[in-house]
Parts: C-alpha cells; sequence; structure tokens
C-alpha cells in the first residue's frame, strides 16, 4: 500500500504549483507540464512501484488547461485526496477533466474580468494622476488575496476531498468517476468551439433576379456555413486531428499538418 | 552604444514579467500598469512610467488571454513605451508602444507553439520514471522561451533604437500575408488538444453528451458555468435513470 501523505508532501506540491504552473504552456497540452509537475512529489509516494509510477507520471501530462488562481489549486486539491485514498487513473483524469472547463469560466470572469478590472482601473486612475502608489496599491490587492485564495482553495478541496471518499464507499468513487466523465465530455463539446478559431473570408458572387432585374451580390462562405453548422471549421479540424490521431499519426506530425494548412490557408486568405 | 547596460536591465525585467505571469502570479508584473512603473524606476523617469503605464492599462484593462488566446503584448509595449518616452515625450512612448505590443502578437504564437518541445521531452522523461531530470527541465527550462521571447525584443530595440520597431512594423505592414498566417495558425492549434482530449474520454461510448454542449454552445451561447451546470444535470438523470433512486 502506498505511503501516508505528509503535510510537507502538500506543502511541496503547493509551492511547485505556484512557483512553475504555466510555465511551458503549449498549444498541444496547455498546462500539461505544469500540472504534471505540481502533482509529481503526490504521485512518487502513491505509486512506489516504479512502473506504476511512470504510468501515473505520464497519464497526468495529458492536456490540461483551467485558470491559474481559481480552478487550478482547487483540482490539485481534490486530486491529492484521490490519489491518497487509491483511486484509478479514470477517476482522477475525470475530476480533471470534469472540473477544468467550468473552473476555466468561473475563474476567468471572477479573476480577469471583475477582480483585475476593478483594482487595475483605479490603479491606472491613480497613476495617470501622477501617483506612484497606483501600481503598488494594484500589486498589493494582487499579492496577498491571490496567495490567500490559492492556499484556501487548494487546503479547502484536500480536506474535503478525503472526507468525500470516506463517507462514500468504494462503489461510489466509481459513480463519481462516470459523473465527472460524462460532466467533462459535456463541458468539451462547448469548451472546443469556444477556443478553436477558423473562420473563411472567402465569398463569391451571384446572380439573382429581383422583379425582373439582375443584381450581382456578393456571398460570404463564412455566413452559409454557419446557416447549415455554427463553428463548422473549428469542429472540423478538431476532428481531423482526432481521426488522424486514431489512424496512428503523433501529435508532432498533427502540429507540423496544422501549421501548413493554418499558415498557408491565412497567407493566402483562404482563411482568416 | 550607450543603452547596453539599459537595455540588459530591462530585458531582465520582461523576463521577470513573464515569469511572473507564468507562475507564481504575485504581482501580475505583466500588466502595463506595473510594467511600466517599474520600468520608470528603472530609466529613472517615474512620472513617464505611470502616464505610458496607466494609459495603456486603461487600454487593456478587459484583455486577458482566456483559454490561451492571443492578445496584443502590452507588457513589452509599455517597457519600450516608457523608455522611449522618457523625458517627457510621452507621444513618440505611445507611438512607439502600440505597434510594438502588436508586433509581439506573432512572438506569443511563435513561443506557445515552441513550447510543446517541452511537453515531449516530458513523454520521454515520464516513460523512464526519471522524475530528476524532469524537474530539472522545468525550473531551468521551462520558462525560457517565452521569457526569451520577450526579453530578446525588449533588448534589441533599446539598444538598436526605435528605427528597428518602425522598420519591422513597416515590414510587417507592407507583407500583411504573414500576420494573417500566423493568426490562423494560432487558433486552429489547439484543436490538437481537444483531439488529443478525446482520444482518452469515452467519446465513441457517449456520443450524445458532447452533442448536448456542443448544442449549447453554438445555438444558445451558454457559457461554460452554464454547460457546465446543465451537463451535471443530464448526468446525474442519466444515473438516476441507471441506478436507480438509491444514492445519486
Amino acid at each position: 500500500m502506498a505511503e501516508k501523505l505528509t503535510r510537507a508532501d502538500l506543502m511541496k506540491s503547493f509551492w511547485r504549483y505556484i512557483f512553475l504552473f504555466q510555465c511551458g504552456w503549449n498549444y498541444e497540452r496547455m498546462q500539461s507540464v505544469g500540472y504534471a509537475y505540481a502533482i509529481l512529489p503526490i504521485i512518487k509516494k502513491t505509486h512506489p512501484d516504479p512502473d506504476d509510477f511512470k504510468e501515473a507520471f505520464l497519464t497526468n501530462l495529458n492536456f490540461f488547461n483551467t485558470n491559474p488562481v481559481v480552478g487550478a489549486p482547487l483540482i490539485i486539491g481534490a486530486h491529492i485526496a484521490l490519489e491518497e485514498a487509491g483511486a484509478s487513473y479514470e477517476t482522477t483524469e475525470g475530476l480533471k477533466v470534469g472540473l477544468m472547463g467550468p473552473l476555466a469560466g468561473i475563474g476567468d470572469t471572477v479573476v480577469w474580468a471583475l477582480y483585475n478590472s476593478i483594482i487595475f482601473s483605479i490603479g491606472a486612475s491613480m497613476a495617470l494622476a501622477g501617483n506612484a502608489f497606483g501600481p503598488v496599491l494594484a500589486a498589493i490587492l494582487v499579492f496577498f488575496p491571490y496567495l490567500a485564495v490559492r492556499y484556501w482553495q487548494f487546503m479547502w478541496a484536500y480536506e474535503q476531498g478525503s472526507n468525500l471518499i470516506h463517507a462514500f464507499g468504494s462503489g461510489a468513487i466509481e459513480k463519481i468517476t462516470e459523473l465527472a466523465t460524462l460532466v467533462g465530455l459535456i463541458v468539451v463539446g462547448g469548451f472546443a468551439p469556444s477556443i478553436v478559431r477558423l473562420t473563411t473570408p472567402l465569398a463569391y458572387n451571384a446572380q439573382t433576379t429581383i422583379n425582373g432585374e439582375v443584381a450581382q451580390t456578393s456571398v460570404a462562405i463564412q455566413a452559409q456555413l454557419d446557416a447549415i453548422l455554427p463553428y463548422m471549421l473549428p469542429v472540423l479540424t478538431t476532428f481531423v486531428c482526432y481521426w488522424l490521431l486514431k489512424k496512428g499519426w503523433s501529435p508532432v506530425k498533427v502540429i507540423l499538418a496544422l501549421v501548413v494548412v493554418g499558415f498557408l490557408g491565412g497567407a493566402l486568405g483562404i482563411f482568416g | 552604444m550607450g543603452n547596453f547596460g539599459t537595455a540588459l536591465i530591462l530585458a531582465i525585467w520582461a523576463y521577470l514579467c513573464v515569469f511572473d505571469m507564468l507562475g507564481p502570479t504575485f504581482i501580475l508584473a505583466y500588466r502595463p500598469l506595473i510594467a511600466g512603473f517599474v520600468t520608470g524606476l528603472i530609466v529613472g523617469d517615474i512620472q513617464t512610467g505611470l502616464l505610458i503605464g496607466g494609459t495603456l492599462e486603461l487600454m487593456a484593462l478587459g484583455v486577458y488571454t482566456y483559454g490561451g488566446a492571443t492578445v496584443p503584448d502590452f507588457t513589452v509595449g509599455a517597457i519600450l513605451g516608457t523608455f522611449f518616452g522618457k523625458g517627457g515625450n510621452f507621444e513618440t512612448g505611445i507611438a512607439l508602444a502600440i505597434p510594438a505590443a502588436l508586433l509581439l502578437t506573432q512572438v506569443d504564437v511563435l513561443n506557445r507553439f515552441l513550447n510543446f518541445i517541452f511537453v515531449h521531452r516530458a513523454d520521454r522523461y515520464a516513460e523512464e520514471g526519471n522524475d530528476k531530470a524532469f524537474d530539472s527541465m522545468m525550473v531551468i527550462f521551462s520558462h525560457m522561451i517565452w521569457g526569451l521571447s520577450r526579453a530578446l525584443p525588449v533588448f534589441l530595440a533599446v539598444a538598436f533604437g526605435e528605427g528597428l520597431v518602425n522598420s519591422l512594423t513597416a515590414f510587417f505592414n507592407a507583407n500583411p500575408w504573414i500576420n494573417k498566417g500566423i493568426a490562423v495558425t494560432g487558433g486552429i492549434l489547439p484543436a490538437l488538444g481537444f483531439a488529443m482530449l478525446l482520444k482518452i474520454m469515452p467519446v465513441e461510448k457517449y456520443p450524445a453528451f458532447l452533442l448536448i454542449g456542443f448544442a449549447l454552445f453554438a445555438y444558445m451561447k451558454v457559457p461554460l458555468v452554464g454547460i457546465a451546470l446543465i451537463g451535471l444535470a443530464f448526468a446525474l438523470v442519466f444515473q438516476y435513470l441507471k441506478y436507480g433512486k438509491k444514492e445519486a
């Protein structure tokens, strides 16, 4: 059985999350390496068998993206609790995938759009009046609240996570996994078209006869695509990638294909 | 060239702004208000730093990189704007800050792309079970591409003057196809991330749930939190029907 986690393990994971969470952010798997870095000392303890550890390490390099301030610490905290309870990969990945989308939505709205806009507009107007306390105030109003809210989420989720697991039996974990996976699928269905962007500026001329008069009208292809299926191009792109991966293409090959198609399409004015 | 010392210090500051954004988020140093103010301290003209930083901050108030989208780089804009605007040349500073911010947009797509190197190295370390090598990569290198992608332009612009920024801007304006190509590429690259995610999820077992999420977003414009709540409701009903009343 896995070793019991100590407070030192938790704090180690917390500081690793704080210092490097979005370093290495990339289009392919976004916050993946930062997430793995934060959870690594935990999974090293909960997977003492070397082969087990390798598998856990690889699993935690999957795609991950959420708000780094409100969202990420909550998911890591809850994940640690699940690890401690000996949860399966399906459970921990289900938790991550199920929570990252909704928490990104909440976090981006609350932290970026609301809180930051308020403190930075106050700071900026003080700065424009020549008051050097403006930026200092904004920085202080970032430093303490951000640190507090991240620590609190992390610890709260860890404690709730443990309680949750203890309260239910092991059968509950499977149900929670299924629940998280289903919510995750629904969220990804909406999340993907909201982030992948692809439109076409192409148009063609059509002749229409209105009341016996022939008129030339320009028809935008994008508008017609939208009428058939909104976000058709982003959805198609995502499914082509999915299909290529299923066919055994390596992610690097898919990236190169996307770069060639995207750059040429944009440069030639087919997309954009 | 007398500007090399200042160029180096401002390049380090630009790097720190990037690092704070990626990692600790202690003071949101990448916000133009903070980036400009500290630049003002460094070049000995706090007032210009406050003016340039404050002006750009108000322009960029709602501008955040939701879900990894690329936005104009007002951080570098504030640093260069303050440097070139010092000594009462506010207009020059702003006139330079905005094209610099827009130029760096292209660089942002590039560095977000190049960072895939880290995730592939990480896969290899994971297969070897080599967490020590992974840790070193994270601590030493993981912020380097992003950090240098801002630090180098700042260094070059400060060391070689505004002529460089102007001629680069002129070059990109004369060749808009480069910007367009990069912008489209930046828009479609996240598709791979989602495809990889879908590959590990039971898409073929439960395609209906993917459809529900898509329809809620595409046709009803439901925000993500709303999609998650409706998703939770659907999933709970699904489990209720599957397992019966006892326990959700």
